[in-house]
């Protein structure tokens, strides 16, 4: 029964040893998708490369379904699968920051370490600006713990919160990325750039 | 003709599969979704421990994200990303695009892109800890596993970027 | 002969959509999965090895035994006319809600199932060990065999041998402790000494910790 980890299939050494090749698959795919590429994350805000939106919204989608599938089968067990806490406030704020930080950096984490990996220096200094800003919450912590700490949900499925079944949601978010990939592929044309 | 149009680029829908059962798999084999931000803050503990440790036992933060358990490099989400280096690598030297450069705008100087790029790293530093997670960790998986903060926060990552993408459009257009 | 030619995005946005209608429409897989398999559980049956007898009870209750946990497997209404000292009352048709498998599935406690008989008590038991709990076992014979032995004990036959006799005085003494009716004054008695089971730890899940905080 999946997870393996969990129903003491793999081993806990066995376990981080996986993580280390599912990380592979992870940047391998960043990468050949062009997520090294600055200008094409930002692309997805000018219209001009919506290669965040495809990927972004196949992979979630992909991923809830096969869980969904799987656990149909009773392949997995649900109830052992790590669901991302709520905490209201500081979700939201923090998105915000994150926004921003996008918009002006051209990277996220993830894609900053494949694309510092393929050479590219501003993606260096995005990582250094990273671990400024990580240093830089642990240090004034205090400062904002209450925000930090503010408003904890639990950790809430959002289908729960909409009493929605998953697999009827599963189906909206289908509907909507649909909808937003042909919204995808009209922008392109409208709004393109031959150079970047 | 840039060299990015040239470059061979995976088909955008094929990778969003293979991106899917990556964290199908994670969840399947570990439990748990991709992540990277965390990795970033486990290492700022251990080398604040390493470094200053009378200050690491003192500083409120580091003695919360040292917890019980030994080095806090000694977890999942690091090997991930040890991973995710080598994978962008290997991709980068199979597909031959190894180059050192600053990638920008040619409307902008070298000199501006750096200095945003490193804004913007420090904004999502500090907001990934704020928001528990950055666009892997809350958003990517946070959706597969449907927790409802793992969409706030995407909905606010993607929401703010757009919303400002109108006032740093000298940046990429 | 016209090939129909569909770009990537239109296939993976059928191939979604039809997935997305499936598992939307397919009721969700709740059941709890069972651990042991029907082989093991019947080879378990056959040993037999989840039947505890009224003696071992009464000692432990005597003692005091702090690992000892009755479980009452009869409709409330029973349970208020008459339990076991220090029972819970957990109703057979309620076995499965949610609010007791925190009392069944652990590993601190020893669980002893009791019913008026034994059937009863036993077919809780087999379901629970299915889902692969642990520590819980039967009350043989149930409060009908209790009331029998504790609380009115027969004395032996003259002829019968040392140990029957010494295993009657202890259920006279016990009997008085927890409320029977052929009660005796307190006298020198010979505890049967008994293999007492003690609760095994058992594997509980972890839940992964994840995320990226």
């Amino acid at each position: 029964m999946a997870p393996f980890v969990v129903y003491d299939i793999i081993s806990e050494n066995t376990n981080l040893l996986l993580a280390f090749f599912i990380g592979i698959g992870f940047g391998f795919i960043l990468e050949q998708a062009g997520f090294s590429s600055s200008r094409k994350l930002a692309g997805v805000f000018y219209g001009y490369d919506t290669v965040v939106l495809k990927v972004f919204f196949t992979a979630a989608i992909v991923a809830m379904l096969g869980l969904l599938f799987s656990s149909l089968f009773g392949w997995v067990d649900m109830s052992m699968i790590y669901v991302n806490e709520t905490y209201l406030y500081s979700a939201i704020v923090g998105g915000v920051i994150m926004g921003a930080g996008f918009i002006m950096g051209g990277y996220c984490p993830g894609t900053s370490f494949c694309a510092a990996t393929i050479g590219k220096i501003d993606a260096i200094v995005f990582i250094g600006g990273m671990f400024l800003g990580v240093f830089i919450f642990g240090e004034g912590y205090p400062l904002w713990e209450k925000l930090y700490m503010a408003e904890f949900m639990g950790f809430p499925k959002i289908s729960e919160y909409f009493s929605l079944s998953e697999g009827i949601f599963v189906f909206f978010v289908i509907l909507a990325a649909v909808f937003m990939f042909w919204g995808a592929e009209w922008a392109e044309k409208k709004f393109p750039r031959e150079e970047y | 003709m840039s060299e990015v149009r040239k470059t061979k680029y995976m088909n955008p829908y094929l990778a969003g599969v293979l991106l899917g059962l990556v964290v199908l798999s994670a969840n399947l084999i570990s439990g748990r979704g991709l992540g990277a931000s965390g990795a970033v803050k486990s290492t700022i503990v251990a080398a604040v421990d390493a470094v200053a440790p009378a200050h690491a036992e003192s500083t409120e933060y580091y003695v919360m994200a040292k917890g019980t358990h030994g080095n806090p490099l000694n977890n999942w989400l690091v090997y991930q990303m040890l991973g995710v280096v080598v994978g962008g690598f290997l991709s980068g030297v199979l597909s031959r695009r190894l180059t050192w450069k600053v990638e920008h705008n040619p409307k902008i100087t070298s000199r501006t892109r750096l200095m945003f790029a490193l804004a913007g790293g420090l904004l999502f530093g500090f907001g990934s800890q704020l928001g528990r997670g950055c666009t892997s960790g809350a958003a990517l998986s946070g959706m597969a596993v449907f927790s409802l903060g793992g969409f706030i926060t995407m909905a606010a990552i993607f929401g703010t970027a757009f919303g400002l993408a109108y006032f740093f459009r000298k940046l990429w257009i | 002969m016209k090939k129909f030619q569909f770009t990537p995005r239109q296939l993976l946005s059928m191939i979604i959509l039809s997935l997305g209608l499936i598992i939307a429409a397919v009721p969700k897989n709740t059941t709890t999965p069972y651990k042991l398999s029907a082989g093991q559980i019947l080879e378990e049956m056959k040993s037999g090895t989840q039947y505890l007898y009224p003696d071992l009870i009464a000692q432990m209750l005597v003692e005091g035994d702090p690992t000892l946990q009755l479980i009452d497997v009869r409709p409330v209404s029973e349970f208020e006319k008459y339990h076991l000292p220090g029972a819970l009352n957990i109703p057979f048709d309620d076995l499965l809600s949610l609010q007791f498998q925190d009392i069944l599935n652990q590993d601190v406690m020893m669980n002893v199932l009791y019913a008026n008989g034994t059937t009863r008590a036993n077919e809780a038991w087999m379901l629970i060990r299915q889902l692969g709990y642990e520590n819980n076992y039967v009350l043989s014979g149930g409060l009908n065999y209790w009331v029998e032995t504790i609380l009115n004990p027969q004395p032996p036959a003259a002829i019968s041998p040392d140990d029957e006799f010494a295993r009657y005085d202890f259920r006279k003494a016990a009997s008085g402790a927890l409320g029977g009716g052929a009660a005796t004054p307190a006298e020198q008695q010979t505890t049967t000494p008994a293999a007492i089971p003690r609760p095994r730890p058992q594997q509980k899940r972890q839940a992964v910790q994840g995320g990226c905080s």
